[in-house]
């Protein structure tokens, strides 16, 4: 598989919150073109990885690597990480009050490009993105997430990730709240974004986003570790059975794909 | 006990010229004033809102000479004088710390009937509007410092709006302090009319930049009458130097019917104690303050706000925000009173307080006296630091934290910058971004 490009790798990831250890040793790669998805119940730590590999301040990587096109990521602070190409589709989007949805997403794109880098494009990819994802304009102009139903957020969060191009999305919990017309408006935009140069984590509870995005590889997460991996079918078997079936003896292996 | 608190330098030996300014009348109320002054004992540090702030501040020393002014210096001068000539303000006053009062106003203010002047002039030519207001609100019991300025007050601004007219566009009073070692005394009084309509914009500019050649001093008194029914908008901007003694006395009543939003942006001076109330003296009558503080350096700030409900089924809401950076310290005081007779008030007040670092303080303090049950009351605080989840936010979309911390404090403040008029809006975000310039 040497002709396969890793885009985002980590190697035994720990993950500590509040000095309680969430993940106990991950290791997974995804490869440019890749979609993976990391099911698992409430509580398996998914979340908390998606929160450390962005850099949150309160979710520390206390063991392990990880890489993002090959450089480390663990040492740089979270802009350095979304600027290298990271982008983490937030479960809870914050409200950010008087702040425009505009003028962020403009500071956010100038910071991609560079300081003093054209943006005289910017309205016209900014109406773009948000026609495609059917947001209406005066969404512009409001705060960020002020007011916004569930549906709302979650839209923007792939609007911000469709502006920024990152190389590897991790959309957490990116399909809860959102009633069926919003995740399918939600899954295209995410199939919309993916192509053969970038990828995708999906971490989720439920496989009704997956009916949408389809995966190329499924893992199951419980108790901090990847327990179970496999094809989109995994995900299919999950929803039959839930996630008790899942048993351990596959922790700590080692994903190659 | 009062003989032996009572100030070792008064007044007389200033031998201040304003004393025997105006008619007789005038220098009757400055005399009985000085007289109130020089008798009040400086308010102990225990007492009601002195508690974070040493009174003895704002005494003048004998060094300080109210001569010390010069040319204008404010560069707010000439954006506002732009604004004036292509009609965005309906009147501009530039008020060089009493000395000299330049009044522009367009020429359909006129036409209504519109008054500004200084008040010196006014005294003569409006003497009965000005007899039954000057003093009324803020006076000799008051406090000693507001009976100071009763004595003091160089010159003046007074504002009359006639009933029924309705002011568009702002009219902007630009008060200039003076350099170190001088003493400015600005006073202003304002009638609105009933069922009138007016913007007013009351800056504080100028003083001494910093504390290297001494203080400059400034004690102000705002009186503001709200008739029935009028619809008042008066915005308060301090941004005088960081080496002036400021202390502002504002008092507004409101008559049945009428609705104030007072803005206050306390920017500016070394210490700052500024108390802005009103008033709400008839049914229906509605007061909204939106207020926003931000200190940096070592600067050191003393608010008071106050609403008084003394007649039922009026409104008031207050939304003070602070923000402190570097050793700045604020100290908040918000007083909601409700008169027994008043019933079915609905009074509100919020005080948030955001420090950008360690080393900064805020002191919040609520007060509510409600002498009757029958209202509907709330008031919260908050004191605490940014929240590491917006930053976080904003930097997992590559922006930079500094950058991020800016574009956050920007927006909470937003809400309040955009009280002001539209044209002020852009100075007043220039203040923000230069005290986040260089976090």
């Amino acid at each position: 598989m040497s002709d396969k490009k890793p885009l985002l790798s980590f190697n035994d990831v720990h993950v500590e919150v509040e000095g309680k250890e969430v993940v106990r040793g991950v290791t997974l790669t995804i490869n440019a073109g890749e979609t993976h998805a990391i099911m698992g119940p409430n509580g398996s730590g998914k979340s908390s990885l998606s929160q450390a590999l962005m850099g949150h301040p309160s979710y520390a990587i206390t063991r392990g690597e990880a890489f993002l096109k090959g450089e480390s990521i663990l040492d740089m602070d979270p802009d350095e990480r979304s600027r290298a190409g990271l982008f983490l589709a937030f479960q809870y989007p914050l409200a950010i009050p008087g702040v425009t949805v505009a003028n962020f997403m403009r500071s956010a794109l100038q910071s991609h490009r560079g300081k003093d880098a054209d943006m005289s494009d910017f309205r016209k990819l900014f109406k773009a993105e948000m026609n495609a994802l059917g947001i209406d304009h005066v969404f512009a102009t409001r705060y960020l997430n002020e007011g916004f139903s569930g549906g709302e957020k979650k839209r923007i969060e792939i609007l911000q990730m469709a502006m920024l191009q990152p190389s590897v999305a991790i959309l957490d919990e990116t399909d809860s709240g959102l009633d069926i017309d919003a995740l399918k408006t939600v899954a295209e935009g995410i199939n919309r974004f993916h192509n053969d140069n970038n990828g995708i984590l999906l971490v989720t509870h439920y496989q009704r986003l997956l009916n949408y995005v389809k995966p190329d590889y499924v893992h199951v997460m419980k108790a901090g570790h990847l327990v179970k991996s496999g094809g989109p079918e995994l995900a299919l078997e999950l929803e039959d059975r839930g996630y008790d079936w899942v048993v351990g003896e596959e922790e700590n292996q080692k994903v190659e794909v | 006990m009062a003989t032996n608190t009572t100030t070792d330098n008064p007044i007389r030996e200033l031998n201040s010229p304003a004393l025997e300014r105006g008619p007789l009348w005038i220098r009757d109320l400055r005399k009985a004033s000085l007289e109130s002054f020089n008798t009040t004992p400086v308010p102990p540090r225990g007492l009601h809102l002195w508690r974070y702030t040493d009174p003895e501040k704002f005494l003048l020393k004998n060094d300080v000479i109210d001569t010390a002014f010069g040319e204008h210096f404010d560069q707010a001068e000439e954006v506002e004088l732009k604004h004036f000539e292509d009609g965005t303000l309906a009147g501009l006053v530039i008020d060089n710390g009493g000395r000299q009062i330049d009044v522009r106003l367009s020429g359909d203010l006129a036409q209504m009937g519109v008054v500004v002047m200084p008040l010196s002039e006014a005294i003569e030519s409006h003497r009965e509007l000005v007899e039954k207001h000057l003093y009324q609100t803020v006076n000799n019991t008051t406090g000693k410092f507001e009976a100071m300025n009763g004595a003091l007050w160089n010159d003046g601004i007074f504002v009359y709006i006639p009933d029924n007219k309705t002011v568009e566009r702002p009219i902007h009073l630009l008060r200039e302090a003076g350099r170190a070692n001088s003493a400015a005394f600005p006073r202003l009084l304002v009638v609105v009319g009933q069922n009138a309509e007016v913007t007013l914009v009351d800056e504080y500019a100028g003083g001494a930049p910093s504390t290297e050649d001494g203080f400059a001093y400034c004690n102000a008194v705002v009186e503001l009458i709200g008739g029935q029914d009028s619809r008042t908008r008066y915005i308060s901007l301090q941004r005088q130097g960081q080496g002036t003694i400021s202390y502002l006395t504002h008092r507004a009543r409101i008559a049945k019917g009428a609705t104030m939003l007072t803005v206050p942006f306390a920017f500016g001076g070394s210490i700052s104690k500024q108390n802005f109330g009103v008033n709400l003296n008839g049914e229906g009558a509605n007061s909204k303050m939106v207020g926003l503080l931000f200190g940096t350096g070592r600067q050191h700030f003393d608010n008071h706000t106050m609403h008084h409900h003394s007649v039922g089924q009026t409104f008031s809401d207050i939304d003070f925000k602070v923000v402190l950076r570097d050793k700045a310290r604020s100290a908040y005081t918000g007083l909601i009173r409700i008169d027994h007779s008043a019933k079915t008030c609905e009074a509100y007040q919020e005080n948030r307080n955001l420090l950008l670092n360690r080393g900064t303080r805020a002191e919040t303090i609520p007060e509510l006296e409600i002498l009757n049950e029958d209202v509907s009351c709330s008031h919260g605080a908050t004191v605490g630091p940014l929240d590491e989840m917006e930053v976080f936010y904003l930097m997992a979309r590559g922006i930079a934290r500094e950058e991020a911390v800016r574009m956050i404090v920007s927006g909470y403040v937003r809400s309040t910058i955009t009280m002001a008029p539209e044209d002020l809006q852009e100075r007043l975000s220039a203040v923000i971004a230069d005290r986040l310039g260089d976090l």
